[in-house]
């Protein structure tokens, strides 16, 4: 008798252990939306809530909803930014629980195709100030009937920030071609300074790197167009070449760029360090805020040839769209309206110093202003995001990872190219 | 006496229902969304073994589910040396006659109330290689070659975070140990003692055959504790078990199977394929092994 209690026993030991050690991670439920307790006589209060992957924006975005807020004053807006790396997954067990947003920020491309697909979202096609958004920038939030789901809100540009003062301390040019860029590289390791200050641990900064060292190889839209009608792919002599050039960059990083962080990596900049630093616009506020003495600039992708075209490469990053099961549509309407309204456009590139995608914003900062002047001189998309964002794992993983592989010596530059393609022949398919 | 067991099962309901809702059928809605196509975030057809046959025959999803089980089956063998037998080391000396023995005890234990991220933190701190204290206190007494990228290299990523993990996890064996230890009546070893039994010969035939059972729940715990281990490599390497999969386990597959990465690339139906193959991994391996120690305890 005793034996069959303890197998029973056992059973449900091995039951309870299992269960509690295979069910998925759990999200935290979404906070429902809370009635402020103030009676307005003609509307009732309501309180719209909206995410956001951009903890660092709260401060600003304080700011502006109050403008928003002013005008319509039943409305309250409730913006909660989670961190960016773990948004993806508290926005897909939050529309698959049944939601407690009524506000999203949309992953650009295929993210948000997706969402919208699965019909959690309304279209905004008739909104208020859409159709004078560019088409391309539409193209971030589109489903697949061709709708429009999102209003963009603003445009990334990758770009390799450098240090003024370093520069002309040092007697250094900007560089603008692959060779000036490994010269100004050589001088400024030969003075103890180090070049570039890139972290490695997460994968998708060598992708951005990436992004912009490769102009210089392959050279800007007609390559691109190439390969998405199939005529070139991923282990063409040229974008081998361009992986190869992020080997040969290698030496240049900090000691040990794997194992650092990205901000030590952005610390080592701010505070003189280093010469350089690559990565989206979006850095331009973290360094204006860290460092305000800071004289800083900053170089478009490299040309094939000195004097060429240097294209700036540019995404959309975000845009925000409506929840379909939010409970105030009309609310969310007119947030969303401001949203698209060139006031929202500008309030939002003066206070994060960023590139909006409402058309007609001029820019305050002259960096900023810059970025816009070069983007509409010469600009290409970030390949890696913009076509090549499918599959599981996305080919854009597939290709970052297998960088970081590269850099801590178990791929080979052929390898990385291989790998890269083997992943993108799994989905793609060029346009004819 | 009847209502007093009908009160029983009716306190027992709200437990129940809570523990059903939460474990029992996330676990089944996973089985069910394994023979499932999807499409993002929507189900599509019915479509059997179809996800089960991927993972483990199409690249690469069939590499990463290898390596990862291999990265879980080193986390399990270093645990148990440097968690388990440090654990068993430390019972026996607390509970032989050493001054102190209550402050040793508080001070083992103190890691565990710590949050495993807050662990991941301080230890990324820590192992930092540019201001790290680790590297910093080699170079300090002399050892600079030994000064390394302990989490940004291949070769010792996967360790440094194992040890760590059992820095956090040393307390709670101690206390089952002691626990096991101090169950042993101190007769048993007046009589062997009297029979002329050494030291060695105590602890083989009398210390570990009676501790067998703590033993027993202790490798148990160990060995699911390795194959669910996430948070900490989550917390100090992120989803993708960098650099390059050198800390990838097969939970950490599994959160990016299901959930992508930040540019997406999610599969509902592969991730939830993959829980239900840790899910049988875990309970099968547990009653082996459950069923092995009980043979034991019989033979005894």
């Amino acid at each position: 008798m005793r034996r069959v209690g303890v197998i029973l026993f056992s059973f449900l030991l091995v039951f309870f252990l299992a269960a509690c050690s295979a069910s998925p991670p759990a999200a935290k439920p979404a906070e429902g939306t809370s009635q402020p307790a103030a009676q307005e006589p003609q509307k009732e209060p309501v309180e719209l809530v909206m995410y956001s992957w951009r903890t660092e924006d709260k401060d600003a975005y304080a700011k502006i909803l109050a403008e928003f807020e002013k005008k319509h004053e039943h409305i309250k807006v409730k913006f909660k930014p989670f961190k960016s790396t773990e948004y993806n997954t508290i926005v897909t067990n939050t529309l698959t629980a049944g939601s407690g947003v009524d506000i999203l920020q949309l992953r650009p491309y295929t993210i948000a195709a997706s969402i919208a697909d699965a019909g959690y979202l309304l279209p905004l096609d008739d909104l208020k100030g859409v159709s004078d958004i560019p088409k391309d920038y539409l193209d971030a939030a589109r489903g697949s009937d061709g709708k429009v789901y999102g209003v963009p809100l603003s445009i990334n540009s990758a770009v390799i920030f450098y240090n003024k003062k370093l520069f002309a301390d040092n007697g250094l040019q900007p560089p603008q071609t692959w060779d000036e860029l490994i010269a100004v590289c050589e001088a400024l390791k030969a003075k103890g300074i180090t070049p570039i200050a890139q972290s490695g641990k997460a994968a998708y900064l060598l992708s951005i790197t990436h992004s912009v060292i490769a102009p210089g190889s392959i050279g800007g839209n007609d390559y691109i167009e190439k390969m998405l009608r199939g005529e070139s792919n991923f282990k063409d002599a040229a974008f081998v070449e361009s992986i190869q050039r992020m080997q040969e960059l290698a030496p240049f990083f900090p000691q040990d760029f794997v194992a650092i962080d990205d901000k030590d990596a952005q610390a080592l900049f701010y505070t003189g360090k280093a010469g350089m630093y690559i990565n989206g616009s979006y850095r331009l506020e973290t360094f204006e805020k860290l460092n305000p003495d800071m004289e800083l600039d900053f170089i478009p992708g490299l040309a094939k040839e000195k004097g060429g075209d240097a294209p700036m490469v540019n995404w959309v990053d975000g845009s925000y769209g409506i929840v379909k099961s939010t409970k105030h549509p009309e609310e969310a309407k007119l947030l969303m309206e401001f949203l698209a309204s060139q006031e929202f456009g500008q309030r939002f590139s003066d206070e994060l110093n960023r590139l909006s995608a409402i058309p007609g914003v001029t820019p305050k900062n002259p960096l900023v202003q810059k970025m816009t002047q070069l983007s509409e001189k010469s600009m290409v998309p970030y390949l890696m995001l913009v076509h090549f964002g499918e599959g599981t794992p996305t080919t854009k993983t597939t290709f970052e990872d297998s960088l970081q592989g590269m850099y801590i010596d178990k791929l080979t530059v052929e390898q990385v190219a291989d790998a890269t393609q083997a992943s993108a022949d799994k989905w793609f398919q060029p346009v004819k | 006496m009847n209502w007093k067991k009908h009160l029983v099962h009716a306190l027992l309901l709200p437990a129940l229902v809570v523990y059903v809702w939460f474990q029992v059928y996330p676990i089944f809605s996973a089985f069910w969304n394994s023979f499932y196509s999807w499409n993002g975030l929507q189900r599509g057809t019915f479509i059997g073994l179809e996800n089960f046959i991927r993972l483990f025959t199409e690249s690469p999803f069939q590499e990463m589910f290898y390596r990862g089980f291999g990265h879980n089956v080193i986390f399990f063998i270093v645990t148990v040396i440097s968690k388990l037998m440090v654990a068993f080391i430390l019972a026996l000396l607390i509970t032989s006659k050493i001054r102190g023995k209550e402050f040793f005890k508080t001070v083992i234990f103190l890691p565990k109330l710590l949050s495993v991220i807050v662990v991941g933190f301080l230890f990324s701190l820590i192992l930092n290689p540019t201001y790290g204290a680790l590297n910093t206190f080699l170079s300090f007494i002399g050892l600079e070659e030994w000064a390394r990228p302990w989490l940004g290299s291949p070769d010792t990523a996967l360790y440094t975070i194992i040890l760590v993990n059992s820095w956090y996890g040393l307390g709670f064996a101690v206390l089952i140990f002691l626990a096991g230890l101090q169950a042993i009546p101190s007769e048993i070893y007046d009589a062997a003692k009297v029979d002329g039994a050494s030291g060695l010969t105590m602890l083989f035939r009398i210390t570990l055959p009676l501790a067998m059972p703590a033993v027993m729940v202790m490798t148990i715990l160990t060995f699911i504790g390795a194959f669910e281990a996430f948070e900490l490599i989550f917390a100090m390497q992120g989803s993708q078990g960098g650099p390059y999969y050198s800390t990838d386990v097969l939970a950490t597959y599994f959160y990016r199977l299901a959930f992508g990465s930040v540019d997406g690339g999610e599969s509902i139906g592969l991730g939830s394929a993959l829980a239900v193959v840790l899910f049988l991994m875990i309970s099968s391996a547990t009653a082996i092994l459950l069923f092995f120690f009980k043979r034991k305890e019989y033979e005894q």
